[in-house]
Order: C-alpha cells, then structure tokens, then sequence
C-alpha cells in the first residue's frame, strides 16, 4: 500500500469526466432498480414511465412539460446563482431561506399593490425579492469580510428562521395578516390578485411562461459574465486564492460583497417567479430547491453548460417520480430523492477518479 | 397548588423527554467535527438508524438488539462519508447535504415499501418494557427533581453518560488530544506520525453511530408509528448542528444546551398551559407566536456565531480546520 500514491491529474478531464458520469448515472439506475424489484415492481416499467415523465401516450402532455418547467426553472436559476457564490468558495448554503425570503416579499407586493397592471406588478414583486433577499446574503458577506465568521453555519441557520417565519405568517389569523384567505376561518395563504399571475406566451394549449424565457436568457447573461467579463474573472481569481488576488489588485471584499449580492438576490428572483407562476405561496413551496441546487452547481463542477445539463436531469427524476406516482401508489416522490443521493454517491466516487489517480511510488533516485 | 406544581413539573419531565434525541446528535457530530469535518448529514444518519434500529429491534424484541443495529448502520453511513471525504476527498458540504437526502428518503422507501408489514410497538412487548420509564432508587423520591431528572427510561441515562464519557476522552486522553490535533491543524497532527485517516474514519464512525441511537429514541419517543409524511427525526438533526455551536463543541456543556434548547422546543407545545396555569406571571407566554420557539434555537445559535467571530474569541472550541479535506500533498 506504501508505494502507492495519490496524483491530481492535469490536463484537460471534460472527456473522461462525462464517460465517468454516465456510468456514475447507469450504475445507480441499476441499484435503484435492484431496490423496486425489491419491492416487486417491474424496474423496466417503472423507469419507462419516470423518465418520459408521463408524456406519451398523454393527450394532456402540454401539462406534464408545464409541470416539468415549474421544477425546472427554479432549479435552475438557484443552481446558477449558488454558483456564482461557490466559484468564490463561498459557501452559501442559504438558499432555502433566500427564496422563501423572495417568495414572501413578491407576495407581500402582490397582495398590497393588485390593482396595479401586471407589466407593472410583476416587475415590482421582482425589484422586492431581489432587494430583500439581495440584502440578507449582503449581510452575511459582509460578517464573512469583517469578521470572517463562517458562512455555511450563517446561512444555514438562516435557512431556519425564514422557514419559521414563514410558517408564522401563513398560521396565524389576524387582522393584518394580509397573506391569507378572508373567507376562509382556517389559515391558509391566499392567492394572488389575477395582475400578479405570470403571464406567457400560448402555444396552443400550452402556456410558456415569461419566468421560463427570461430564466434561460439569463443562464445565457450568467455564462457570458463569468467567462467573459472583468467581474466574472474577478469571482474566479478570487476563488483560487484570495491572496492571489490581493496581490493583483483585486478589490476581495468588494468581489465579495457584489458576488454574494448578486447570489442571494438571484435566488430571491426565483422564488418570486416561483410564487408568480403558482399564484400563491406556502413554506413547502421551495420543494427542497435549495439544498438541491447545490447538488447541482457541484455535479456540475459549477459550469454553466453543466449546470443546465444537471437541472434538466434532476428535474426529469423529480418531475417524473411524481408523474410515474400515479400508477405506481407505493413508490412515492421520495423515491426521486433516493435515486439522487445514490446517483450522487456514484458520482463522487467518479469524480475521485477524474481528479486523482493512483500511481505507484517510484523507487527514490537519492537513495 | 399541587395542580400548578404537577403542570411545572410535566413541563420540565418533558423537556428532558424530547430533547435527548438532541443530546444523541449533538456528542456524535462534536466527535465527528473535532477531527475537522463537517458533517451535514446527521438528519440523514439518525433516520437511517432509526428506521434499521427500530424494524430490526421489533422483530429481534429487543431493545439492546434495536440499539446495536441502529448504532451499526448509521456508523455505516458514517463509513461512507469518511470514505467520500477522507479517503476520495468529496466535498463535506455537497456529501453531508446528500447524506440527509439519502437518509430521509431511504426511510419513507422502507416505510411505504413495508406498508402493512411495518411492525407495530405493540408487537415488541419487551422492547417496550426496556424502554418504559424506570425510577432511580432514592433520588427519584426528591420532590420534583426526582420525577423531572430521575425517573427516566434507560436511553436518556445512556444519553448522558455518552456524553460525560466523549468529555473525558476528548479532554484528559492522548488519542482525545490528537484528535484535537487534527481538528485545529491536520499538517502539524500529521507531522507528529498521528494516522488522520485511521483516526477520521473511527471518530466519524462512531460519531455517527451515537447520531443512530438518538434517530432510534425518537422513533420509539413517538410511539413507532410510520407517517408517510412526516420523518420521525423532523429537523432535530439540524438543531443539533447548531446545538454543537451553542455548546463551544464541549460534549459535557452540549448536557446543559440541550436542556435550553428543549425548553424552547417544549415552550412552544406547553406554553398554553403554562399561561393558564400562571395567568398572572407567566400569561404572557400565550401571545407568543409558537413558531418563535422554534426559531429561537437558530436565532441564538446565529448570534453566538457573530458575536463570537466578532469578539475573535481566542476560547472558541471551533476547530481551526473545520470544513477542510486534509489532502498531503497540498501541505
């Protein structure tokens, strides 16, 4: 074992690295499948069924891709936006919090100002969850600069305390309580004023919102930024080694601060489209973007392409164990979330072997 | 009177009831973060051991049986994180977050996939009995005391008596300093010949076996019964995250943490009654919303953090090296 050793390797991995995945993703299949005949269900079926997330055979299948998009498009812009922050090595793990935070003040906007028209309403709700949720992750740069106090502990209580004051908002009944229904003696969240609701463009019966072509122009703005843009070579400078940076004149703590703004309020805009495009909001509302979103900047080594690539993955296997639910009652969507831990454990296992690789010790010359 | 006294004393008997699958969280990921890792997966852990621990536990009848299990898989679970972070050196972070979701949803496939099949409590009468509350002899008798501290089912003494151990091993032995070697400056522990791998792997395994054992007290806490919506361990995992930095990392200290944490917890379900009970002093209570207790954990978990980063305080028990993969060649 001694004259065994690690090496990282050098050069360029994208090849081997796609290769390794792919069998990463068709190894866990094969354990995911292993697990439902378990359970008695025929793998061949039940896949066939997931992975077209019910789309043939279907007269309503306009609906399946709006019930894929309404996964897709939050994950996506979250995954976009953690990158930003994680291309600094900074972690923010808040994005649970930071898209409720959104969510909430695009909806606080929606119930105060409904009778305004959308073109103005909508972009109103935005300027509200970019700035309030923009603000939060501005505040925990700014501990993290000042103070160096540990971000992923900081966010991560964040996550929390949103969580619960959303939880606030939606249970109690009171006169102020402008989020929920009046006609109803339960608490439950109202839904928005009709000027508040997503519009888009009609393709037939289906609907394609304006929060899903604007989401795919800005994961275009995002690539160009980050591979094009003073600012975007800024963040990856910074990332390798701060003091690197300072060295070259690199402003760190404005890099930080911007960056972090630019994270936190992105993943607020998400959730504002999210909540637009539901009409309403609730604390399960984030079905889990943030912690997923992660998964998915790291999957794909924080690329642009890559991170796209993932989302459209990870939404089909949530989207679909949702869709295959249906005619499969005992596997429910959290078998989704199985698959995706197995399917990450493969891939981190494959990752090892794109970066490293075991060479054997040679004997040494000095001796 | 006797009545107030009896809601005080339920009060406080409970707080000790519901907060020790914290205590089980909070030892096990201060061993595991004292030799430098972050794991965010004790949500995933303590289900995963839960649900083995308590299927295997009922069927074996057997409360010892339902706690080696639940301790054996969720330090295999432990296993694959050290495995991933140490030996393929994965990112802590994007590991532990998929430990959870894993783990959570390891546990609702179990469950729906028994369905019927899952065993009932009622099937396991002698696990059941081993795990009904029993009265220490003499100290159980002192008013009050007695009945809130001392009379108690036999986890919550394991509970503590992990605890005191973790303590002692961590503060007065040598393996205790080398581990806290390796936390601070894994370069320097590595210079000295201490094994980090060797010693990551068992202090990460038997960290989040300690997690198992808290998932498995929960699941029994509640009776046994599967939801198919809500986890048994429900977010305590993560208040047990922030219970290590409430608590310095100090495994004795996290004994007393946990009691102010759970009384947060309990407030929010007892504090109606505390307000009727005590309309003049403690009426109050009732007009605060029960999702502020909730809160309140992560709320004064966040401020110590700012406040102590602040303070740049020089006795923080955060280890130095904490979130970083010690890889060799980088030294």
């Amino acid at each position: 074992m001694n004259n065994l050793h690690l090496v990282k390797r050098s050069g360029n991995t994208l090849v081997r690295r796609i290769v390794c995945y792919i069998v990463a993703i068709i190894i866990s299949m094969g354990i995911g499948a292993i697990l439902l005949s378990v359970l008695g269900i025929n793998p061949v079926s039940y896949y066939k069924d997931m992975l077209t997330i019910g789309l043939i055979g279907n007269r309503y299948a306009y609906k399946s891709v709006e019930g894929f998009l309404k996964v897709f498009v939050p994950l996506l812009m979250v995954s976009l936006a953690l990158a930003l922050s994680f291309k600094m090595r900074f972690w923010n793990i808040g994005g649970e919090g930071e898209f409720l935070v959104g969510a909430m003040c695009a909806a606080a906007v929606a119930f105060n100002f409904g009778s305004l028209p959308t073109a103005a309403l909508i972009p109103l709700m935005c300027l509200a969850a970019i700035i309030s949720s923009g603000l939060i992750g501005l505040a925990v740069a700014f501990l993290k600069c000042r103070f160096n106090t540990n971000e992923t502990l900081i966010t991560l209580m964040i996550n929390y305390i949103v969580l619960y004051g959303v939880k606030y908002f939606g249970e109690t009944k009171a006169d102020w309580n402008f989020f929920l229904r009046d006609d109803s003696a339960r608490p439950i969240f109202a839904k928005f004023p009709e000027n508040a609701e997503m519009p888009g463009i009609h393709i037939g019966a289906f609907n394609l919102l304006y929060s899903v072509i604007f989401t795919l122009i800005l994961t275009v703005i995002i690539y160009v930024y980050l591979k094009y843009t003073k600012q975007g070579y800024e963040i990856a400078v910074v990332g390798d080694s701060s003091d690197t940076a300072r060295y070259a004149g690199i402003k760190v703590k404005r890099v930080t601060l911007r960056t972090m703004f630019l994270s936190a309020s992105l993943i607020g805009l998400a959730g504002a489209f999210s909540a637009s495009a539901s009409a309403t909001v609730s604390s399960s509302m984030t079905n889990s973007v943030g912690w997923t979103g992660i998964v998915v900047a790291w999957l794909s080594k924080l690329s642009i392409p890559g991170i796209f690539v993932a989302s459209i993955l990870i939404s089909i296997l949530q989207y679909g164990c949702q869709a295959a639910s249906t005619s499969y009652p005992a596997i429910d969507r959290n078998y989704a979330d199985l698959l995706q831990g197995i399917i990450l454990f493969a891939v981190l296992v494959s990752d090892f072997t794109v970066t490293f690789k075991i060479v054997k010790r040679k004997e040494d010359a000095s001796k | 009177m006797t009545d107030s006294l009896s809601v005080l004393t339920l009060f406080f008997f409970s707080i000790v009831v519901y907060s020790i699958p914290l205590l089980y969280g909070t030892v096990g990921e201060i061993m595991i973060e004292k030799s430098g890792s972050l794991n965010l997966g004790v949500e995933g852990t303590m289900a995963i051991g839960a649900v083995l621990g308590y299927i295997v536990g009922c069927r074996a009848d057997s409360l010892f049986v339902g706690m080696m299990i639940a301790f054996i898989s969720s330090a295999l679970v432990g296993a694959l994180f050290s495995f991933l972070t140490v030996t393929l050196q994965a990112n802590q972070n994007v590991t532990g977050l998929t430990i959870t979701t894993f783990g959570v949803a390891l546990y609702y496939f179990i469950g729906n996939g028994l369905g019927n099949d899952w065993p009932q409590m009622g099937s396991a009468p002698r696990m059941v009995n081993s795990f009904s509350d029993m009265e220490i002899p003499l100290l159980s008798d002192i008013p009050g005391i007695g009945k809130i501290f001392f009379s108690h089912n036999i986890m919550v003494y394991i509970a503590v008596g992990i605890a005191v151990l973790c303590w002692i091993y961590l503060n007065t032995t040598t393996l205790g300093l080398e581990l806290r070697a390796i936390g601070e400056n894994p370069g320097a522990a590595d210079s000295m010949g201490i094994n980090i791998p060797l010693m990551k792997y068992i202090h990460i395994m038997v960290g989040s076996g300690i997690m198992g054992l808290g998932g498995l007290y929960m699941g029994l806490n509640m009776g046994g019964t599967f939801e198919g919506s809500n986890c048994w361990i429900n977010g305590y995992g993560w208040i047990s995250i922030a219970l290590v930095i409430f608590v310095n990392w100090n495994p004795a200290m996290a004994v007393v943490g946990t009691f102010v944490f759970g009384f947060f917890n309990t407030l929010r379900v007892y504090s109606g009654s505390l307000a009727s009970t005590f309309p003049g002093l403690l009426g109050w209570l009732g007009n605060i919303p029960a999702q502020f207790f909730s809160a309140l954990p992560f709320i004064i978990t966040l401020l110590i953090l700012v406040v102590d980063s602040m303070r740049k305080n020089k006795k923080s028990g955060q280890p130095a090296a904490i979130g970083l993969n010690y890889y060799r060649e980088d030294r």
